[in-house]
């Protein structure tokens, strides 16, 4: 019985990766034919899965009001579900479903201006923690003053490309433009693309492990 | 001494205050435009010239995963991006890879108008629906269209698109245009095009995404554009004007309170200010 | 024109319910915050089944009986509700997990390293900015070495990296904060196009 909850499962995973693995490297039809068939399958997984996260959230969100009966709960448990109601009924029962009008003046009003206003007031927390961040020099313990060389590095590259984009800045300050494009196109790709390197000797890795069954957290489910 | 809540008070204050100078210093260029211009960058040159050097009646995909929360960002870039393909004369296949992507398509060509082009549905574009792609579906995608889709946006099969005929793999398209939100799916675009099929590539983005694409350009994506302002660049750059002028402008006194916020929080300790 | 000025006051109203959250964590602002969870869930999963119906269920109805098995490894995803029959999600995931595994592979060691080594070594033969590539890429690369102390000629290496990681981190951050000072510009738009300037008659 084990067997067909963890062996059988783990088998299919390695196989699968094997597989598209052969498909790469190999040009045996079996394999090319087997890469095209499971990538379209992919698509059609993850879509019918999708409603298993509404679930989660109203179950998450009942239990916490059951701990907690106070009114910022009660919003969380009915709120969502309301506009759950709302969009899922409209988009379903309106002729032309999203593309009725009914549809249309909820996503334009409701959902794209909230959903940018969640982003607009990043602007303001992002912005503050900036401020904090980008100080060069910090006071010791003896009265003088420590210069910070990491926060001059995000400071000069923050800044100078942030002044980039400005118009503003690109009128009245002469070679902004080409400092930012410059400071996009080669420390930070000095930067970057050991990032990437580095990224993607660790997923190598833990794709190997993955398809060798090591790891163990990808396949559990309790 | 002041104690620590009156500290924290003090600073809230302070931050509160810049932030709405800087809400003054967006809104005042809304209702009074300052007009200036802007200048644009070689990634952005370079993606222009991707679209125009390319043979007419050339077929562009655009992978279209635009985000409807995001379009303030992405509206200049991607108008100015049709418009340029339009003006060019080339064919193009819209396949929408997010799920507000179909309305926004819908939405926007209709302001952009195609017709106008002298363009034909169905023969000179077309558009796909929406499917969960990711990493594995554009894999698929490239290797064979109709695994993931067997009809386009309105419900006809790809079989009887003039267009769709003849093109179903990466063997029919000539450019690869990539339009993303999440800063990681640039590497979805450089493993699953540009690795196995040397496809050539042009990406779409957010502005903090395009210092992440950086490492791939010029090499392996021919060009990019990073942010609204980009887009802006790519209107001047094609003579199509869109709505990043606006927020170009409104830019330029939004940012200056958080200029004059950082160069004081630096020059207080020399001040003997506390910190 | 009536329902636009009404959908611009009730946009206007949840911006505003959004936004008051910059002075305090309020009512308001949770309500502004549930709606939305709310009404994205309804887009995503309509959406979603929307995407299965067209590109599963119409295909499978005109006689490709391949698109059973994905149809029901997705359905399989919902065993995982109860805890007697959980384990029949592993099968999907497995499939998930698998594809995704074995298409990143084959992609990744050529495209993010093979060529991205090739081309920091060739840059450093264009000039001076190719070799502050160079270094940039090397010492950089230094700081992720987790397995060696960080001292002597090592913690030299790991310091400079730590600067150009800086540099590409301010880059990011700026493209940040500019996309957010655009959102709140686009959203200041809206109020101005869809409330202020027609309430005015403008």
């Amino acid at each position: 019985m084990s067997a067909i909850r963890r062996e059988i499962p783990s088998a299919i995973l390695s196989l699968i990766g094997i597989a598209l693995l052969l498909a790469f490297f190999t040009t045996l039809g079996f394999f090319q034919e087997l890469h095209g068939i499971l990538t379209s399958w992919v698509p059609i997984i993850s879509g019918c899965s999708v409603g298993l996260g509404f679930l989660y959230m109203t179950y998450a969100q009942w239990m916490n009001y059951q701990r907690n009966k106070n009114l910022n709960n009660l919003i969380y448990l009915i709120v969502p579900l309301v506009f759950f109601a709302i969009f899922f009924g409209t988009a379903l029962f309106s002729p032309g479903n999203t593309n009725s009008e009914a549809y249309q003046w909820l996503y334009y009003h409701i959902y794209k201006n909230v959903g940018g206003t969640v982003y607009a007031v990043m602007f303001f927390t992002l912005a503050s923690s900036a401020i904090r961040t980008m100080r060069l020099f910090t006071r010791d313990p003896t009265g003088g003053f420590r210069f910070r060389l990491e926060a001059a590095a995000l400071m000069f590259g923050g800044l100078i490309y942030t002044m980039r984009q400005i118009p503003l800045f690109q009128v009245y300050i002469p070679g902004i433009v080409e400092l930012g494009e410059w400071i996009m196109l080669v420390p930070n790709v000095g930067g970057g693309r050991a990032a990437v390197i580095a990224a993607a000797l660790g997923a190598i890795t833990v794709g190997i492990r993955t398809l060798w069954g090591k790891e163990r957290a990808t396949a559990e489910v309790e | 001494m002041a104690t620590a809540r009156e500290r924290l008070a003090k600073a809230r204050r302070f931050y509160q205050i810049i932030w709405a100078l800087c809400l003054i210093g967006m809104f005042i260029p809304l209702v009074y435009p300052l007009g200036l211009p802007v200048k644009v960058s070689e990634p952005v040159k370079d993606y222009y010239e991707a679209i125009a050097n390319l043979p007419e009646g050339s077929v562009i995909a655009v992978s279209f995963g635009a985000s409807a929360a995001l379009l303030d960002e992405q509206e200049a870039q991607f108008l100015a991006t049709w418009k340029t393909i339009f003006q060019y004369g080339h064919k193009v296949i819209f396949y929408c890879s997010t799920q507000d992507a179909p309305i926004i398509i819908q939405n926007e060509l209709a302001e952009v108008n195609p017709e106008k082009y002298g363009y034909v549905y169905g023969e000179d574009y077309v558009i796909l629906p929406y499917s969960p792609l990711g990493e594995a579906g554009q894999a698929a995608f490239a290797k064979s269209i109709r695994s993931i889709y067997s009809a386009d946006i309105e419900g006809t099969p790809l079989d009887n698109i003039p267009l769709m005929k003849d093109i179903d793999s990466y063997k029919g398209i000539d450019l690869l245009i990539y339009e993303y939100t999440s800063c990681t799916d640039v590497e979805w675009v450089i493993r699953q095009w540009v690795v196995p099929y040397k496809t050539k590539v042009l990406i779409m983005t957010l502005g903090c995404c395009g210092p992440m694409a950086a490492p791939y350009y010029p090499t392996q994506i021919q060009g990019f554009l990073s942010g609204s302002g980009a887009g802006t660049e790519l209107e001047v750059v094609s003579g199509n004007p869109g709505p990043g002028a606006a927020m170009s402008d409104a830019k330029n006194l939004g940012m200056l309170p958080f200029f004059i916020a950082i160069i004081w929080t630096n020059i207080k300790p020399f001040l003997g200010r506390e910190d | 024109m009536a329902a636009d000025l009404i959908g611009g006051f009730i946009g206007t109203l949840f911006v505003i319910s959004v936004m008051s959250m910059l002075w305090r964590d309020n009512l308001f602002f949770r309500f502004g915050q549930a709606a939305i969870m709310g009404a994205t869930i309804a887009h995503y999963i309509f959406m979603n089944f929307q995407s299965v119906y067209k590109n599963g269920i119409i295909p499978l109805m005109a006689g490709n009986v391949m698109f059973v098995i994905p149809i029901l490894l997705g359905l399989l995803m919902y065993t995982r509700l109860s805890k007697d029959i959980a384990w029949l999600a592993k099968y999907p995931t497995s499939v998930l997990v698998g594809v995704g595994t074995g298409v990143m592979i084959t992609g990744t060691l050529r495209g993010q390293i093979i060529d991205q080594v090739k081309q920091t070594v060739l840059d450093a033969f264009t000039g001076i900015n190719g070799i502050i590539i160079l270094v940039g890429v090397v010492t950089a690369l230094s700081f992720f070495l987790f397995t060696k102390e960080h001292t002597g000629a090592l913690g030299t290496c790991v310091k400079i990296g730590r600067v150009f990681l800086m540099i590409s981190l301010g880059a990011n951050f700026s493209g940040e904060l500019i996309w957010y000072l655009t959102q709140m510009i686009g959203r200041l738009m809206y109020i101005l196009n869809e409330f202020v300037w027609p309430l005015l008659g403008a």
